[in-house]
This record gives structure tokens, sequence and C-alpha cells, in this order.
């Protein structure tokens, strides 16, 4: 198993009291398996793929990611966890625009303190079919190719588990099937295992698993 | 209305959010320095300009060293010209138990031709168009306290007993005096021969009023041109307020340019603010243009929403603006004979045309490009923000030039400085460019040193800028630091501990062997006496205008060179030859004399020939009688003379001063310690003023600085989200920032110390004219300030980041 969610609760606070985001939410994902999380706008899609990812904390519940009880973790403990098995790709790319596309996907690679880290970003560019714009800055890049090097960093990570918040959500149809293909095909070749936020049916029925959020609970 | 409103509320918002208080910040800054600076300038300005006619005297004034110019005077009939003479020296005053060195001006019955004098005796305050009565003296207050004197009190001058009758408050012509810091006193002509002050060759200085009706007095002055001789000097009303005039706007516009440092890094820090300002309101004026709203509409509503910002800052920049010209008025206020009039619209138009420069040139440039933003941002927030940097960036240039022009309102000098200014900043910056290095691939992010390294490069350009704009503000605060530290002291310790403290002047040809006597019994040990008096040089016999040089000298003739005196070229004086004269380098230079050649020396009536022998250099500094020029002994046999030398008492023995003075009553003897007092209270005055500007700009600058780390902080805060969410710790992300901040203080410390070592310099050198020192705690107290202060605030942003979950800081 590389992911299992007990009866998770989010909840923070507003003006007008407590606002319960997510409420017992439950499943599991095995190795290689993928999962889309749709669901209406505030549906709590994307808070629950933050706190799946250790980029946040829940109110209440058990999050176990690769065996390690990751609710039980403080930051440091869940950044050294996310550094090691998790890999990312998000709707708005989140590059970093002074790197260049090469060094944006070398980066995670240099946070783990591995060899030759431009080779393997290198190999992963090439997979994307970015090899000839590796020079190139973001914003010398469209959407879709910003996109492709975010993909390239999140394989580079070599991660157990891949997170995608809407990543065809900022593209155009013709560039979000292709990144989606690009997508699967990538995560094919490894043994990783997928989680994607989508409001993409297509998306989301390619996936082995689907959860539906309404309200913040699973509705199906 | 509805824009008003609409604007006054957006106004009030950004008040509480607090974005608008860089720009607020800078602008009262600004306001601050420009208006304190001119409100005093002006302010004296008037004083003096208001008084001009008083302060002078007169319609017309002649100086000169020679009482003749009374019998000529007599020779000519002018119509309704009031006319009367006085006689101004230095001389020291004893009471029954002390005495001090005063400024004596002997006036005649015609006193005060002009205005009235405010004195005050037992019986009050009173008004007075009259002279002192025979016998009789007036001192001001300070002389009075000095001496310990009541109404009714013996004093002495010279050879001669006066009453002490009343403290003059107030006196017109306080143009005239020699010694401007000796404190005065006033006695009347016919008295000044019963004291035997006045010898050949003393210092004495003659004035002659004039008042009457324009043309007369136009009159009277050709008269005057006719008989001036060398070292005479006509003043008349028109000229000399000019002059004032002039004096003062130098150093108005010489204040103005320091300040300008100041306003011109605020304008930098308004410029950064506004460029963050505009990127904020991108997607308001989308919004405001898809609802309807018209250009012009937006551009009336940003422009009372920075009207408003002017009159908050105006107002706040003002009242500090008055706070800082009082303290200066309060620094110098023993100066200053009645409280100074209040300031004119000059200072509040400069300071408002300096605000509008600023927001023109600063501010207008971004407002006028968020203007023109398309409303299609609200449905594609990609389109891009086109910045046009170049455009932006001559704008500010272009403020920056009329602003120069403003303060200087002298075009060649601006652009001296504005070129002077983008060299030193394009050369500041562009070192620091290249000193940190080229970019490596990657990000270095394995470890906390390698990724500040990183950053540091990678973050080149505006790194340097901040660099820059720290090593401004360190080095400005180092230089108040030491100025306030280390500037008296250098001043003191170049002075000798037993250089003489007293010079003795007036030594009567019958004096100066009882005085040597003197000395030798006290064990005193005193500089040569030297005998003086004054001469003109001529280059030709014939004494024609062109070559006369256009001055008078106290002249000494003497066998052995003084001390500290060094031949340049040419020989000092030997039994063996045919010896003539010896003068001072800066002479040679301005008079174009040159060894050999032929000099006639006009000592009253007599003429004598002679040649130039050698040049030297003097040491002016050296507290000895220092002469341009010396003659061999053999010229000058038969010409009368006093002596002036000058010897060194311990402080313990300072009651022979008093015992020497009482038996020589002509001399006039005074300490030098009173004037070095002065002298550094007048250095710890300006220091204060120089202290209180530097401070300012050097806030400006940390303001600045400070604005550039925030700006670059909003890229920074999104790569940290960015690092953390791929697993790089919180404390690889501080420590990283920590060094990387550390290495930018240390570089901007060093070169602060740099730029403060330079500026340290120049003050000694050049303001205050003594020394350079080497101030090795300045090297220390650089990088560390630079580490501290840069890191601290580096801290200060930091903390806000590391706190927040990186989701949190993906999501702003």
């Amino acid at each position: 198993m590389i992911l299992e969610v007990n009866k998770l609760r989010k909840e923070v606070s507003s003006g007008e009291g407590k606002l319960v985001i997510l409420d017992d939410v439950s499943f599991n994902l095995l190795e290689g398996q993928s999962l889309a999380i749709t669901g209406p706008s505030g549906s709590g899609k994307s808070t629950l793929l933050g706190l799946l990812a250790g980029l946040d904390t829940a109110t209440s519940g058990e999050i176990y990611l690769n065996k390690e009880a990751l609710h039980e973790l403080d930051e440091e403990q869940r950044a050294l966890l996310r550094k090691e098995k998790v890999g990312f790709v998000f709707q708005s790319f989140e590059l970093l625009p002074s790197l260049t596309a090469l060094e944006n996907v070398m980066l995670p690679s240099e946070l783990k303190d591995e060899d030759e880290p431009e080779e393997r970003a290198k190999y992963f560019l090439d997979r994307v079919g970015l090899k000839e714009r590796e020079h190139h800055y973001p914003n010398q890049l469209s959407g879709g190719e910003q996109q492709r090097v975010a993909i390239a960093r999140a394989f580079a990570c070599s991660a157990k588990i891949l997170f995608a918040d809407e990543p065809t959500g900022n593209l155009d149809p013709k560039n979000g099937e292709m990144i989606s293909d690009l997508l699967f095909e990538v995560n094919s070749e490894t043994d990783n295992a997928l989680v994607v936020v989508t409001h993409d049916h297509d998306l989301a029925d390619r996936c082995d698993k689907k959860i539906n959020l309404k309200l913040g609970k699973i509705v199906e | 209305m509805m824009l008003f409103n609409l604007s006054f509320k957006i106004f009030l918002r950004e008040l509480r959010s607090g974005y608008l208080t860089s720009i607020l910040v800078s602008l009262v800054l600004a306001i601050t320095i420009v208006s304190g600076i001119s409100l005093f300038t002006d302010r004296l300005e008037k004083a003096l300009s208001a008084e001009t006619e008083e302060f002078l005297g007169g319609n017309l004034k002649f100086e000169s060293n020679q009482n003749t110019v009374k019998s000529k005077l007599q020779t000519q009939v002018f119509q309704d010209i009031d006319f009367m003479e006085m006689v101004l020296f230095a001389s020291v005053i004893f009471s029954e138990e002390d005495m001090q060195l005063s400024s004596v001006k002997a006036v005649d019955n015609a006193y005060p031709l002009i205005g009235e004098l405010e004195l005050q005796n037992k019986s009050g305050k009173f008004l007075t168009k009259q002279s002192p009565e025979l016998g009789t003296v007036w001192m001001d207050e300070r002389l009075q306290n000095l001496l310990n004197l009541s109404y009714g009190d013996k004093i002495f001058i010279g050879d001669s007993e006066f009453i002490f009758a009343a403290t003059i408050l107030y006196e017109p012509d306080r143009a005239s005096g020699n010694f401007a810091f000796a404190p005065k006193t006033i006695m009347n002509f016919k008295d000044v021969d019963s004291t035997n002050i006045i010898q050949p060759g003393s210092r004495v200085e003659y004035n002659y009023l004039f008042k009457g009706p324009e043309d007369e007095i136009e009159n009277v002055r050709n008269y005057l041109e006719t008989i001036k001789e060398n070292g005479d000097n006509i003043e008349v009303l028109s000229e000399d307020s000019s002059s004032l005039g002039r004096t003062i706007d130098r150093s108005e516009n010489f204040f103005l340019l320091g300040g300008l440092i100041a306003v011109l890094l605020s304008a930098c820090t308004v410029g950064i603010a506004s460029q963050r300002f505009t990127r904020r309101h991108v997607s308001y004026v989308a919004i405001l243009k898809t609802l309807g709203m018209k250009t012009t509409q937006i551009r009336t509503m940003y422009f009372l929403l920075f009207l408003f910002m002017t009159f908050l800052t105006l107002l706040f920049g003002l009242i500090l603006g008055w706070t800082l010209q009082s303290q200066f008025i309060n620094l110098m206020s023993s100066y200053f004979p009645t409280e100074l009039p209040p300031p004119g619209y000059y200072p509040i138009l400069i300071t408002c045309l300096t605000v509008l420069i600023c927001q023109f040139g600063f501010i207008y440039p971004h407002i006028i490009k968020l203007i023109t933003i398309s409303p299609m941002r609200v449905l594609k927030d990609d389109i891009s923000f086109d910045y046009g940097f170049i455009p932006v960036f001559l704008m500010g240039l272009a403020a920056f030039l009329l602003l120069l022009y403003l303060y200087t309102d002298q075009l060649t000098l601006s652009l001296i400085i504005f070129f002077g200014v983008i060299g030193f900043s394009a050369i500041g910056i562009g070192s620091i460019y290249l000193l940190l290095g080229k970019n490596k691939k990657g990000l270095g992010a394995s470890g906390p040193i390698l990724l500040a390294l990183s950053e540091l490069r990678r973050r080149k350009f505006g790194n340097s800028f901040q660099i820059f704009a720290f090593t401004i503000a360190i080095g400005l605060t180092l230089i108040t630091f030491s100025a306030s530290k280390n500037l008296l002291g250098s001043w003191q310790t170049s002075i000798p501990e037993d250089s003489p403290n007293n010079f003795a002047i007036n030594i009567t040809p019958e004096d100066k062997e009882n005085m040597q006597s003197f000395l030798q019994e006290n064990n005193i040990q005193s500089k040569p006496f030297y005998p003086v008096t004054n001469a003109t040089i001529f280059k030709k016999e014939e004494q024609n205008e062109e070559d006369k040089i256009d001055r008078n000298f106290n002249i000494t003739w003497i066998e052995e060179l003084p001390e500290q005196n060094d031949i340049l070229k040419g020989e000092w004086f030997d039994k063996n030859l045919n010896n003539g004269i010896s003068i001072s380098d800066d002479i040679s230079d301005r008079y174009e004399l040159e060894i050999g050649d032929e000099v006639f020396i006009k000592v009253g009536e007599e003429i004598i020939k002679s040649y130039v022998q050698s040049t030297r250099t003097v040491n002016w500094d050296n507290f000895s009688p220092n002469f341009f020029i010396i003659g061999h002994p053999s010229l000058f046999k038969d010409i009368s003379s006093t002596y002036i030398t000058s010897f060194y008492i311990p402080s313990d023995k300072q009651y022979l001063a008093a015992d020497l003075m009482r038996e020589f009553r002509t001399v006039s003897v005074f300490s030098i310690e009173e004037l070095i007092e002065q002298v550094k209270e007048i250095i710890e005055q300006v220091t204060q003023a120089l202290n209180s500007i530097l401070l300012l700009t050097s806030l400006s600058a940390l303001f600045l600085a400070f604005s550039a780390l925030q700006d670059g902080f909003s890229v920074r805060k999104h790569q940290s989200a960015v690092l953390r969410t791929l697993g790089a710790s919180n404390i690889l992300i501080k420590q990283s920032t920590l060094f990387e901040f550390t290495l930018l203080g240390l570089i901007s410390g060093t070169l602060g110390a740099l730029v403060a070592y330079a500026g340290i310099y120049f003050i000694e050198t050049k303001v205050f004219e003594t020394t350079a020192n080497f101030y090795l705690e300045i090297s220390l107290m650089g990088p560390l300030l630079g580490i501290i202060v840069v890191s601290s605030l580096c801290y200060y942003l930091i903390s806000g980041i590391a706190k927040q979950s990186p989701k949190k800081l993906l999501m702003q």
C-alpha cells in the first residue's frame, strides 16, 4: 500500500466560526495505481491533495504515505519525506522563473545531492520532448511547454508517488490531451502511483480509481 | 465627486494596508531635508538682508589701514552727507580680577550713523543714538560675564582706565570688526590716544561711514576711488547686500546639494514602491475598465490618490522640516543677535516643486503604464504587463536633472553632478556586478552555502543595486559616527602639546628687552621676537597700478630661517651674500615672482629696493608668527616697528600671563586657548548640523535598500515555497538566506567602510583642513554593521515565509 487515508477531517476558522473543508475521508491506493479526485469547485479536492502530499496538516484523521504516518510528522520530517518519495505537478506549473528549463528539472536531484543531476535532468527533458529548449527560461516557453518541464521535474524526483493538481487546467484541449498522455505514458514506465485532481472527465477516466468529493465528503 | 470618493477610499485602504508606507516615509524624509535646509537659509538671508543698511552702518563704507583719509576728506565739500569715523583693533581688557581679548570699536560722536543701539544699565534697557561718553565703555554681555563686571566697575585698556557703563544688547554696523568671534567693546574715538595701543605696525582698521542721497554717495565714492590705496576697500549698500546674498545662496546650494543625495535616494525608493503599487493595481484597473470606466476617469482617480498623498507627506514633512531648522537655529543661536524673522514663500515653493518633480519623475510614469493595461487582463491573467523599463528610467533621470537644476540654478554644474552621480552609480553597481562572478549551472540546492552563493550570483543585478544602496547607507552612517566622535579629536591631536598657547602683539621696541627678560626669569620659552611692519610691494620703481601687488603685507626681517619654513628655491640669507627678501611659495605663484626678480618695498613713505632671494613653504598651523615676506635685517635698519612673538605658558602658570599684561599694558597678549575653544565650538556645531543631514540621508539610503530587499522577497517567497514543496527543509532555506545576506552585508559593510574613509578624508582635509587620519574601528564596524543590519532585515523578512506552510505560500 502506497497511500492509506483514514477518517480525514480538515477545519478552518472563518469569521462565522469553523468551516469544515473535508470530513470523514477514507480510501487507499496500491503501488503503481492511479487515482483521480474529482468534484465541483470548493468541494475540497486541492485541500485533500495538499494533505496527502504533506504540504498542509489535517485537523484529525490518519494518512500513511509509503507506510509512514504522515499525520505524526512535523514540517521538517514531512519535507524530508516529500524530497525522497513525492513528486508534484501543479496547475500553474510553479517553475522558478530565474532558472532555465534544465535547471528547473535539476532541482530535485540537487536537493537530494544526487550525482550527475544534469544528466538525469537532460534525460527527462528529452523524454518530454524539450531537449532543444533546455536553456530557455520559463517566460520563453508556452504554457504547454512549461507544464512539460514541470512533468519532467516531477519524474526526475524518482518519487514513489506523483501528485498532480489540475495538470491540464491552464491548457487548451489539444495541449491538455498531450500533457495527460505524457503523464500516463511516463508514469507507466515507472512503478509510481499517481494521484490527480481534475475536472477533466477523460483524464479521470484513464485512472485506475476515482473518488468524487462533494462538500468535503466522498460521494462515490 | 464619485471619483473623489472612490480615490479617497482607495487611499485610506492603501494607507491601512501599509502598502504605501515606503512611498510615504521616503517622501516625508525628502520633504523634511529640503524644507529644513531651505527654511533655515531663508530665515538667515531675511535676517541679514532686512538689516543690511544697519548691518553695513551706512550707505557707503570705506575701510583703510591708514588714518589719513579724514584729513583728505576735509578738503572736499559734499552736500547732505553725514560722515563718521571709527577705528577697530583687538586688545586685551583688564578688570580688577580678570582679563580678556576683545574686539574694540572706537567710534566718534556721529555714531551711530544709521539705526539705534539697545543698551542695558542699572536702570534697565534703553535705546540710544549716541556714542559712549569719554572715559566710559560699553561691552557685550559675553565680555561682561567673562570679566565679571558690574555697572560702574573700572577696566583698563592699554595705559588708560575706563568705567564700564552699559551692556550692548543690539548694535547696528555689525559688519565691522576683524575679530568676529572676540567679544565686543565700544569706546569713544577720542580716548584711543591715551591708551597708547596703536603703534607702528599695529593691526588696526579705520572705517569711514557715509550716509546721504544716492547721487551724492556716488560722488563720495568717485572721490574715494581716487585716493584709494592698496588694501583699502569701498563697500556700498547694494553691492554688500548682493555679496551677502550670494554667500548665503552659495551655502544654501551647498547644503541643498547635500540634501539632494537624500532626496535622490528617497526618490529611488518611491520609484521601487510605485512599481510594486502598480503591479498590485493591474487587475484593479483591468476590472474598472471592464466595468466601463474611461481611461481619463481612471487617470483622474489615481491623480487624486497621489494628491492626497502629497498633502499628507507635505504636512508631516514640513512639520519635521520646521523642527530640523529650529535645531540648526538653536545650535547657532549665539551668532544671531536677535530672533530670526519668519520665513518667506521660497522654502515652501522649493519643497513643493521637489515633491512634484519626485511624483512626476518617479510615480507618474508607473501610473501611465498602469493605465494602458488591457481589460482583457480580466479574462487572461497571463497577458503581460509590459513594463517599458527604459522610458520609466529616463523619466526618473530627467526628474533628477530637473531637481539638480532647481537646487543649483546652474546648468553646467547640474550636468557635471548629473553625469558624476550616474558615472559613480554605474561604476559602483557595475563593479559589484563583476565582483559577484559568473552564474554556475543549477541552483546549488544541495547545501546552504552553495545555494546562497548561487543566489547571490543569480540575482546579480538586483543584489548589486541592493549592495550599492546598503553601501551608501552604511558609509554615511559611519561618517556620521566618525564625525561626531573623531573629528574634534583629530583636530586637537594635530596641535602639539607644547605649542605656543599665547600670542603677544604690539610690543614696542622699548618693551621688547624687558619682556624678553620677564619671560626668561619665569622660564617661559618663547619664539623669536619678530619685528613687524606694514608694507606694499611693487614690481617696478614707478609704482604703476599694474605693477603693484594688490595687498598690504605684514613683513618682518630676521637672520635665522623660522621653524617649519623650508626653502624651495634660491638660498636663505648668508653673511657673504648680497641679501634680499624671501617670499612664500604661494605669493611667488600668485604674483609671478621668480628668484632674482627686482622688488620695491614701500614702508610708510620710504621705498626700499631689493630682490627675491628665495621662496619657501610655510606651515601656517604651527602657532608661531608666520610671514609671507621676510627681508634681510640690513634692508630695514631705519624702519620703526613693533614686535610679535608667541610662547607657551603651562596651565599651572597661567597667572604669569596676567602678570605680563599688567607690566606691559600696551602689549596685547591673547591666549589662543580661547580661540581654540571657539574653533572647537564651531567644529562641534558644524559637525552636529552635518550629522543631522547625514543621518537623514543614511536613513533614506537604508530605507531604499530595505525597499529593494522587500521587493525581491516576493520572488524569494515563491522560490522558497517551490523548494519546500520539492522537499527542501526549512533549515536549508533559512540558513542559505541568512548566509546569502550575511555575505551581502559583509560586502556592503566593507564597501561602506571604504566610502566612509573617502568621505572622512574629504571632510578632514577639505572641510576642516586638518590632517587625515586612519580609524581602525571603521574597518571593523563597517563589515559588522553590514552583517548585523542586512541579516537582521533579512531574518525579519524570511521568518514570515518560514512560518507558513508551502501550500499557503503557493496560494499567495
